[in-house]
């Protein structure tokens, strides 16, 4: 459904993405890994069409996705890393407006975003005002605005930060699901439980370069580890973690 | 190498102090707003914004060289000068100049001044005693206060003596005057501060937080209207003080007019009205101080320290009227993006202060010369059924004029610039509903203006009066419109600002003839037209030709300059520090 063929993104010359190639199927989980530089955020960017990328393309259904971005966007969910909303608009107001950019018709999102709310639990407080929304709450309402369309491709950059621990049991079934009933879902995030616990495939960026891109017990079976934090440490090649914390401490406790 | 005194590292030592620390901090952010990346608020910076308080007093004192330079009196005739009798108006202008801009500044910024919520979140969780911030508050706001008043004056506070002693012989009359003109504006300027600090505190002293909340709009507004009005008004004052009765009797109760009696009074050529007046500055300079300071306090006890008590919560009913608001939506906007848009930009309107003050403001301006000329009309007799006047025809053309211009430049004020992503992404940037909604949103709040019109000229003036003039409003509305968005391809308020364009003085002037041939010129040719309706032949063209410019104008602009725009100046990813350079 998905392609990313030898994707670069250069900043003046200085790379943040080079040559990044990978499939997402239909029904497919794929997580993306990778440390804070790795290149994460400007590959979702490429993905959703925010970013173009200095060399190579992204195709979707076999397409390039600028040669018709709109359409590309009609059948794209996505929550972006940080849960920037109008603080000002209600929760409910702010949902419509996204149903209503879409092109949704005002009978089916008055259905779809009413029972959204009910579900994720906001329904009480659809009329507050975003200010007034905790992080996780905000962070529902972007859940729920990229899903009110139903869309075939879902790219989501780090949901699951600041919900509380029954919306994100319920987010990890959700993601299942999605892929179960053929949605494709493109998943970044640094919760290695929560990746490994729902994604099929993964991809692990490490300084804008694929470090490995395997089927999720593949690439555990390569390495070697019991864990995907284990073979996330090995391959990332990174000092030892027990060493770091000693040193912090010691650091720390010093007069 | 660098050798620091011991004054120095002492001063430096004093700086670090915790206490004065928070000063600078809550100083500072009036100058350079939220502090966060992407923050939409202007961005000033200490240096400029004094810089640009500093110089309307100075160029106002410049242009008063005309009246009271010895040489030109002559060449005109003028023998018989009274310096002391022709510096009272000039010096009521100052000092409500230096009130109205002062109180203008606390009433933009005083979110920003008092401490709220992220204060609570910083600042609180750090070991310093609640006392401490109080404090520290308090002192920057007295700071400010006292920074406001001498900067804004500064200017003034020399130029002006130097200008009304310019044909005096004597040094000993500048230093007179320089002394009392200064004390006096400053006094003003520390009232007006003063008062509005005052105001806040008293309400939120006695009101709920959130209630507080909700009526701070109306409460800024209603003090942003009685500025304009004060300011327009500066020029009839000195003259309708001289005269008795009634009207005299309520003008004294202008703060003002007590600073203008304390100036005369310093002078020492106060009448017994001016010293009673100059009494009330004093004794109204104490009370704002005591009222303000009461207040802070009081709440700051109710509202800071009980910040983790309240919710910010601000509940709406559920929507009013869908049938109407879905029949709109069908008739009124014609795809699913323009009615989302439309309905963004209302809400942010609406509901966003900064954006709902300078409206307001623009508003505000509109119906204080709109009622001055209609007081004008009044003052020359209404003729009722006959023909209608310039001033009474230019009223509803002044309003549109002032919320038209005052919503074009609204919608260059980005609001919560971070969240402009999901139009990003969900807009078509080739097919931009930005300049359609902009139009109806501005035709939102005019035809309103037209509706209002029309029943009152039709029933002072008849049917045909008020059929045309709406008309003509209507016209000439649509006409402005198109021409503010001729080069306009944004959403409203999702575009990063413009950079001060190098323009700017003239853009103003513009706006000004524009204001002229909009509201003046057309209010005059009008009345010309009712009086003798051949002009209205030679008249008729105008709108033609207007929208066959505009029409190529907008034909020449190429594909390029037609798509939608989220950033003035783009940003990259990452920025090359060149450091090795």
């Amino acid at each position: 459904m998905l392609e990313a063929k030898g994707l670069t993104k250069r900043y003046a010359s200085i790379p943040a993405v080079e040559d990044l190639s990978f499939q997402l199927l239909t029904g497919q989980v794929l997580g993306c890994l990778g440390p804070n530089g790795s290149g994460k955020s400007t590959t979702v960017k490429m993905l959703t069409g925010l970013l173009e990328p200095s060399r190579g393309e992204v195709l979707f259904r076999g397409r390039n996705i600028q040669d018709d971005l709109v359409g590309y966007r009609k059948c794209l969910g996505y929550v972006p890393e940080e849960p920037n909303l109008y603080p000002y608009l209600s929760g409910l107001e702010y949902l419509e407006m996204v149903a209503t950019l879409r092109g949704m018709s005002r009978a089916k999102l008055d259905h779809k975003i009413d029972e959204l709310l009910s579900l994720f639990s906001l329904h009480p407080h659809r009329h507050a005002s975003i200010a007034s929304y905790s992080k996780g709450m905000r962070q529902r309402i972007l859940l729920i605005a990229s899903i009110v369309d139903n869309p075939d491709l879902l790219i989501f950059d780090e949901p699951l930060s600041g919900l509380d621990v029954t919306s994100a049991l319920v987010f990890r079934h959700l993601i299942k699901a999605l892929g179960e009933h053929g949605k494709a879902v493109f998943y970044c995030s640094h919760v290695l439980e929560v990746v490994e616990k729902v994604c099929s495939h993964l991809l692990i960026l490490r300084k804008g370069a694929v470090l490995a891109y395997a089927p999720a017990a593949e690439l555990q079976r390569e390495t070697g580890k019991s864990s995907l934090e284990h073979s996330f440490v090995h391959l990332m090649e990174e000092g030892d973690a027990t060493k770091i914390t000693n040193d912090i401490v010691e650091v720390m406790s010093a007069p | 190498m660098t050798v620091s005194s011991p004054e120095t590292s002492r001063w430096q030592a004093y700086a670090e102090l915790p206490f004065f620390r928070l000063v600078r901090l809550f100083t500072g952010r009036v100058f350079h707003g939220g502090g966060e990346p992407e923050a939409e608020e202007l961005d000033l910076g200490l240096g400029a914004a004094l810089a640009l308080l500093a110089l309307p007093g100075s160029f106002i004192s410049l242009l008063l060289f005309d009246k009271y330079g010895s040489l030109l009196r002559l060449m005109r005739g003028q023998t018989n000068f009274d310096v002391y009798a022709a510096a009272v108006p000039d010096e009521y202008f100052f000092i409500v100049f230096s009130m109205v801009v002062t109180a203008a500044i606390v009433t933009w910024r005083w979110d920003s001044i008092f401490p709220d919520r992220r204060d609570y979140a910083n600042l609180v969780p750090l070991p310093l005693p609640m006392r401490q911030i109080f404090l520290a508050n308090l002192t920057a706001v007295l700071l400010l206060t006292a920074v406001f008043a001498v900067d804004l004056n500064a200017g003034s506070a020399v130029l002006f003596p130097i200008v009304v002693s310019a044909s005096q012989e004597t040094f000993l009359f500048f230093g007179q005057f320089a002394l009392v003109h200064a004390l006096t504006i400053i006094l003003a300027s520390v009232f007006s501060c003063l008062a509005v600090f005052a105001i806040v505190g008293v309400l939120l002293s006695v009101l709920p937080y959130m209630a507080f909340r909700r009526i701070s709009l109306y409460v800024r507004g209603l003090i942003l209207t009685f500025l304009l009005a004060t300011l327009s008004t500066s020029f009839a004052v000195p003259g309708a003080l001289r005269g008795a009765g009634k009207s005299a009797g309520l003008i004294r109760c202008l703060p003002s007019v007590w600073f203008l009696g304390l100036f005369q009074w310093l002078r020492g050529r106060a009448s017994p009205a001016e010293i009673h007046a100059a009494k009330l500055a004093l004794a109204g300079l104490g009370a704002a101080l005591a009222l303000a300071l009461i207040g802070y306090a009081v709440s700051y006890r109710r509202c800071f320290i009980k910040i983790p008590e309240t919710v910010d919560i601000t509940t709406r009913n559920a929507r009013r009227l869908p049938r109407v608001g879905a029949l709109f939506d069908r008739v009124v906007l014609r795809d699913s993006p323009e009615r989302a848009c439309y309905h963004f930009v209302l809400s942010t309107l609406l509901r966003s202060e900064r954006h709902s003050i300078v409206v307001a403001a623009f508003a505000g301006l509109g119906v204080v010369v709109a009622s001055e000329m209609l007081v004008t009309a009044f003052t020359r007799g209404f003729n009722r059924g006959g023909t209608p006047s310039a001033e009474v025809l230019s009223v509803p053309l002044i309003l549109c004029y002032c919320l038209l211009v005052g919503l074009r430049l609204v919608f260059q004020m980005p609001a919560e610039l971070r969240a402009n992503w999901i139009f990003r992404l969900l807009l078509d940037p080739g097919k931009p509903p930005g300049r359609t909604v902009a139009r109806k949103i501005m035709l939102s709040f005019v035809l309103p203006i037209a509706g209002i019109a029309l029943p009152v000229y039709v029933a002072y003036w008849g049917w045909l009066v008020g059929f045309l003039h709406s008309g003509i409003v209507i016209v000439w509305s649509w006409l402005l419109i198109e021409t503010l968005l001729l080069y306009f391809r944004k959403i409203p308020f999702t575009c990063s600002y413009p950079s001060f364009e190098h323009n700017a003085i003239v853009s103003v002037l513009i706006y000004l003839l524009g204001f002229y041939a909009f509201a003046l010129l057309t209010a005059k040719a009008e009345a010309e037209t009712l009086a003798f309706p051949a002009v209205g032949i030679l008249l008729l063209p105008a709108p033609m030709v207007g929208w066959w410019i505009l029409r190529g104008l907008r034909r020449d602009t190429p594909e390029i300059d037609q798509q939608l725009m989220f950033e003035e100046h783009p940003t990259t990813g990452f920025e090359l520090l060149s450091l090795n350079e």
